[in-house]
């Protein structure tokens, strides 16, 4: 499972954070905690919107992607920090990562009251329709005299309280487990796999399914090519430079934009010797011509899942009939400078000789059968020429690396 | 008599603060109210150096001058705006220009319900120790459906609501005068504030 913690205090020491820092050690056996500060945002300001800013849209798709809130506020002027509200408007506004969200709230204290009144209107404020958060009912974690709580290694050092967060932790697992069936499966918009839109970077005036796109589109655009040099992040080399490099790299490699055209691959192989078969003509197609048809369903889903920020990272073990391989491809998204989805950065390999080569330099074996790396398509399963993600109907959760399909 | 008319919100376009510059407008015969603005304050960080931005010390000392303070504050997801929970943090961070301050509590809001909670969320902000203000009792001015509210010249077109209005600031007025005798034990409210820490109740 993968939590987010929003630390409500932007002071430089903060009980809050100890405490969040605390429970992310604590309990990183059942879950990641991955913590969020208020004070890398602006003030909200309605007529100064952010929210394409870099940071902010980070901060959606981390919320999209996490299976759960857990906020820690002070208290302060008997309310919650600017700050923390700031963030909060930020995302009430134009974009609503937290819609639906399972929400925890924690709360450290310098006093014994410890954040009572600022966690009643933290409550008021996610229950709000612009937040719609699903916040935890009950289960108050309020920890006071939080100066003296923690010993040097930011340890909770009185073991009621540890027993006591621990109960209020369970009941928070629960929770998420019983309202993720209430938020019900994401609606996410259709991806145009024919590609028939454009982007900055779409090239018009040269046939997408022209075999010779390539030469064509290179020709029209000025590309550069040869002993020029390119200035790339961060570096230096020539675009020769550039194909050796890429055709180093043991993996087949794919680039598919955010308009869904295939637009590179690192041709090394011939296709019939290829783990996931390109031919050099395919270049430039929409990614409707590059799958069979009834994988679209498929490949749409992976593309959604990624442009939406639900996850970074698909992988999908694909069967092939070579059993003394595990063929695994992945597809990760790629983000722009300013954190906007770009496209797929396909990678393809077969994981048996890493996983071979780690249990010898380990001195380890694998327990069990002993045919487990070579998967289960011993039996005859249709691929084709050019693949995809499974044959098989959607992919349930086990493709999934990241966080949960939502 | 001297009031600070406190706009709650950082934009620039605000029926709080069309509603702030009327009230000046029209109780201009019986009360000077000047408005300040809180959108060029930095974000509270809790300094450890204590040292507050000019911006603060400037505002703090027009508040504390003033024999009283009106802040209208908008509605954001059922409370005040962090602009405004901001502003509050700064004006009680080791000063306190507040404590016993007499204030009245008005509201604007687009939708219906004229930012109620937001005034109720208010007063409990105002009533931490380092503010400790003196809230009149009682009172709410909801100002709903806030943009078609005013005229072109920045007058409430509604009767009722104005009358309401003056009503209230009537009650205001007499309350500051009243407020103003209870001033026995206004250094010791100032002194328990200035001395008031979380870490050692």
């Amino acid at each position: 499972m993968k939590l987010i913690g929003i630390v409500g205090s932007a002071a430089e020491v903060s009980t809050n954070r100890q405490l969040l820092n605390f429970i992310k050690k604590q309990y990183k056996k059942e879950f990641t905690l991955e913590l969020v500060e208020i004070k890398d945002f602006p003030l909200f300001n309605q007529e100064e919107d952010q929210t394409q800013s870099p940071a902010i849209q980070r901060l959606n798709r981390q919320l999209l992607m996490a299976d759960g809130v857990i906020i820690a506020t002070p208290e302060h002027n008997h309310t919650v920090t600017a700050g923390l509200k700031s963030l909060l408007e930020w995302l009430s506004f134009k974009i609503h990562p937290l819609e639906n969200k399972p929400v925890m709230i924690v709360g450290a204290s310098y006093y014994d009251q410890g954040t009572s009144r600022a966690q009643l209107h933290l409550r008021q404020i996610l229950d709000a329709p612009g937040v719609n958060a699903l916040v935890m009912p009950g289960n108050e974690f309020l920890l006071g005299k939080a100066k003296e709580a923690f010993d040097e290694a930011g340890d909770l050092i009185d073991a009621r309280t540890v027993a006591f967060l621990d109960a209020t932790i369970n009941s928070f697992l629960q929770f998420i487990k019983v309202v993720s069936a209430l938020a019900g499966p994401k609606q996410l918009p259709p991806e145009d796999l024919y590609a028939t839109g454009k982007i900055a970077t779409t090239l018009e005036g040269v046939d997408m399914y022209d075999d010779q796109w390539l030469e064509k589109a290179a020709e029209a655009v000025g590309a550069v090519s040869g002993n020029t040099y390119v200035k790339l992040n961060r570096g230096l080399l020539t675009v020769d430079q550039i194909n050796y490099f890429l055709d180093s790299m043991p993996m087949e490699l794919t680039f598919a934009d955010s308009n869904n055209q295939f637009l590179y691959y690192n041709l090394r192989e011939e296709a019939q010797n290829m783990l996931a078969a390109r031919v050099p003509g395919q270049v430039g197609n929409p990614l409707a011509k590059c799958h069979p048809e009834k994988s679209f369903k498929n490949v749409e889903w992976v593309i959604q899942q990624l442009r939406s920020g639900a996850t970074d990272a698909v992988r999908v073990h694909v069967p092939k009939q070579v059993p003394e391989k595990y063929i695994v491809h992945n597809y990760q998204a790629m983000h722009d400078e300013n954190g906007e989805y770009a496209g797929i950065n396909e990678y393809i390999l077969d994981f048996k000789p890493i996983i071979e080569w780690y249990l010898q330099q380990t001195g380890q074996k694998l327990v069990g059968n002993e045919d487990a790396i070579s998967s289960a398509s011993v039996h005859q399963e249709p691929t084709d020429a050019v693949t995809s993600a499974s044959t098989h109907d959607a992919p349930a959760a086990d493709a999934v690396t990241s966080a949960s399909v939502k | 008599m001297k009031f600070i008319g406190f706009v709650g919100t950082n934009t620039t376009r605000s029926t709080n603060r069309t509603l702030l510059q009327f009230m000046k407008k029209m109780f201009a015969n019986e009360a000077e109210i000047e408005l300040v603005e809180i959108k060029d304050l930095p974000m509270f960080n809790k300094p450890e150096s204590k040292e507050l931005p000019v911006q603060v010390t400037q505002l703090a000392e027009k508040i504390a001058a003033a024999d009283g303070v009106i802040i209208s504050t908008p509605e954001y997801d059922h409370a005040v705006p962090a602009a405004l929970i901001n502003a509050l943090n700064w004006l009680s961070y080791g000063i306190f220009p507040f404590v016993d301050k007499p204030v009245m509590i008005t509201g604007a809001s687009y939708g219906t319900l004229g930012s109620s909670r937001a005034q109720a969320h208010l007063r409990q902000i105002l009533d931490s120790p380092e503010l400790k203000a003196r809230i009149m009792p009682s009172s709410e001015f909801l100002l709903g459906h806030s943009l078609q509210a005013f005229d072109e010249q920045g007058n409430l077109i509604d009767e009722e609501q104005t009358e309401k209005l003056q009503g209230l600031f009537n009650d205001f007025l007499l309350f500051v005068k009243i407020t103003s005798q209870l001033q026995h034990a206004h250094a010791a409210n100032q002194k328990e504030a200035a001395e008031f820490s979380w870490e050692t109740i």
